[in-house]
């Protein structure tokens, strides 16, 4: 059976009127790369600072390796590793000095840390930074230090809060690459990002967040399966009558058909062989069409059905 | 982890640029200026100038003559005498060249331009001369046997007083400069304390809170932060002392380890400053920085770093601020040593600094002791 690594039951947390945890809980195995997707203001970051402590909280409770996190809980926070919001690092330190600075924070013996620092540069990819001071780094570069900063001391748990934001597509390739190969290696991961490609290229599991509250929780697939559209098919075609159009939305699982004169587009709500269905109505017409896709619906759909389409920075 | 955290203070602190400026080539550029500016006005005020004065013979005096002449013509001369008709005197007189004519003949006159110091000193020297003129003339008109017995007497300074010297150390006014620079110092050293205090703690700085997320307890990063903060302003207090005292050569007196030892108290009374304001409430950290500075400098000015009279005008209207003052009590420590040839004062001073040190730590370490926070 899966360890839990992180356990977190009916956590309320409220900024004077502001309720921004409602009664949330959250339960992380062993081995996951757990997303933590939500708008702006969800709660997200307020959730990661009581899982590390820093925040008090007004109600519910939070356990790490099945062991009540605390402030001085120092034993669990050794096998945690943070990666920041925003770039943490010391500017009057060299890229290594950093590292070795972070990693000190947890790793006591010098040569082991000396042994970890030198991975953690090799696995972020800044070999040839080492000396270099963090004013310096490019905003990719900054961020892989800030990534090294908070993983050279090998933790079991990895808590990783935006950390591809402003960074180059190059560079967000490696950080994400990087991200499954510690998990490969049994590192637990918690990732929160705004990037829908990001969480559905490499969570295992997904927990959306809104207003304080867990509205959806899921593999990528199961949250899919969530929300109405569960397949988009589009077809191009020429002339298409009414009668067609009527008939392909008389057709089961089919909830809405556009049409704009090339373009057929057809949302569908479950069911399998949709497509065939659809295809074969304009086969028995003997009606031609060009090319044809079926689409599944993106995490990013899931995220907007689910939370909503309004701005939230404007709702605040 | 201690000494992890120690050494990397201690490196990243001397990586500021900003702190080596204020806190080592500012003083440095200021003590320079104060050198140039105010040890040349103590040269002026303090040497002794000869007064330049007429001698204008109406009479032949073999006597008074060769008294002038002992009185003039050395380095430490009184006069500055030159013998001249009377119609020369009065001309140098009136131009200003002069500041009196002394008559010369059976009888001395004085004749003065205005008043002033000189003017009184040669009225003294004229009347002195007098006196023991008409004692030796009654000695030997009375009783000549007792005449040597007189001249003797005469030729010995006598004094009702008895010199006593407090200290063997320097007593120049211009010196009062330097110890407040070295105060000031000490008092710059509140922004490297402020920084202690805002980068252990969660809700004023991001590394505060990536600090807290770590395995090292809080406890032992502030100490070894604090540690560290203390070596680098004791390293920047011992090069102020060593430069103004080494290569500006001003003069501290014979004392010069105890100057260390307040310097030393002083930057630690000034990083605890910081420390504690660094402590207290959530304002952004440059609005804070804003806050030690403008407190250090007004301290350093009421102790006299800007006006002189400064501290004199606090003692006299407020007596008890001189010794809460942390910039007048760096100051004063160190002006003990040149003034009291005993320790109680310096002492005193000294274990005041450490005083209000241990309270501004306590205080601080208990608003920055908190280990959760209600935002951040």
């Amino acid at each position: 059976m899966e360890k839990t690594v992180v356990k977190i039951d009916n956590l309320v947390k409220r900024y004077g009127e502001l309720v921004a945890l409602d009664h949330f809980s959250l339960e992380i195995k062993e081995g996951e790369i757990f997303g933590l997707l939500g708008p702006n203001g969800s709660g997200k970051t307020t959730t990661i600072n009581c899982l590390l402590s820093l925040l008090s909280f007004d109600k519910g409770s939070i356990e790490i390796f099945g062991k009540k996190m605390t402030p001085v809980s120092y034993d669990i926070k050794k096998d945690i590793g943070v990666v920041m919001q925003n770039v943490v690092v010391s500017d009057e330190l060299t890229v290594y000095e950093n590292i070795d600075y972070f990693c000190g924070l947890y790793i006591t013996d010098k040569k082991l840390r000396k042994q970890y620092v030198e991975e953690a540069v090799k696995f972020v990819g800044l070999d040839d930074f080492t000396k270099f001071y963090p004013k310096k780094l490019s905003g990719g570069l900054l961020r892989r230090l800030n990534i090294a900063c908070g993983i050279a001391h090998k933790p079991k748990l990895i808590i990783l809060d935006e950390p591809t934001v402003a960074v180059d597509p190059q560079s967000r390739n490696k950080i994400l690459e990087g991200i499954q190969e510690l998990n490969k290696n049994g590192v637990t991961i918690i990732y929160t990002s705004h990037y829908m490609e990001e969480v559905e290229q490499i969570c295992t599991r997904i927990a959306i967040m809104d207003k304080g509250r867990k509205v959806a929780e899921g593999t990528k697939d199961e949250l899919k399966r969530m929300i109405k559209n569960t397949e988009t098919i589009s077809i191009e075609a020429l002339g298409l009558g009414e009668d067609v159009l009527a008939e392909m939305r008389a057709l089961p699982h089919v909830y809405d058909v556009k049409y704009d004169e090339k373009l057929l587009v057809i949302s569908c709500s479950g069911g399998k062989h949709n497509l065939i269905r659809a295809l074969e109505v304009l086969q028995k017409r003997e009606l031609g069409f060009g090319r044809v896709y079926s689409e599944l619906p993106t995490l990013n759909e899931v995220f907007l059905e689910i939370t909503g389409k309004a701005l939230r920075d404007k709702e605040e | 982890m201690f000494l992890h955290n120690l050494i990397y203070e201690i490196k990243s602190s001397f990586r500021v640029r900003d702190l080596l400026f204020w806190l080592i080539l500012f003083p440095i550029i200021l003590g320079t200026f104060f050198k140039i500016a105010f040890g040349s006005l103590y040269e002026k005020q303090t040497k002794v100038t000869a007064i330049p004065t007429a001698i204008v013979e109406t009479a032949d005096n073999e006597v008074f003559r060769s008294v002038i002449e002992s009185v003039s013509g050395t380095d430490e001369a009184l006069l500055d005498a030159e013998f001249l008709s009377e119609e020369e005197a009065l001309k140098k007189l009136k131009d200003g060249d002069i500041k009196g004519i002394i008559y010369s003949g059976d009888k001395l006159t004085l004749t003065v331009s205005g008043d002033g110091i000189e003017q009184s000193v040669l009225k003294l020297f004229v009347e002195q001369y007098m006196l023991r003129e008409k004692i030796i003339t009654d000695t030997m008109t009375s009783d000549p046997s007792k005449m040597q017995a007189v001249i003797a007497a005469l030729s010995e300074e006598v004094n009702t007083s008895e010199e006593a010297k407090l200290t063997e150390g320097n007593l120049d006014f211009y010196i009062q400069y330097f110890y407040n620079l070295i105060a000031m110092v000490a008092m710059y050293g509140s922004v490297t304390g402020l920084h202690v205090a805002i980068g252990q703690q969660a809700n004023l700085s991001e590394l505060g809170a990536r600090k807290n997320c770590s395995a090292t307890p809080k406890s032992v990063g502030i100490l070894a932060s604090l540690t560290g903060t203390w070596i680098v302003q004791s390293i920047c207090m011992i090069i102020c002392v060593s430069f103004t005292a080494f290569v500006l050569k001003v003069d501290y007196g014979d004392r010069l380890p105890l100057v260390y030892v307040a310097a030393i108290c002083g930057g630690i009374l000034g990083v605890a400053f910081g420390f504690f304001i660094g402590s207290i409430g959530r304002m952004k950290q440059g609005a804070k920085v804003g806050i030690c500075m403008s407190v250090s400098m007004t301290m350093c000015f009421l102790s006299g770093l800007m006006v002189a009279n400064m501290k004199p005008i606090m003692a006299e209207k407020a007596p008890w601020f001189n010794n809460i003052n942390p910039a007048a009590l760096v100051a004063d420590s160190i002006s003990a040593l040149n003034l009291y040839s005993g320790y109680r004062v310096f002492v005193t001073k000294v274990v005041t600094m450490l005083v209000i040190s241990l309270i501004f730590y306590v205080l601080g370490l208990l608003m920055v002791r908190r280990r959760k926070y209600a935002s951040l």
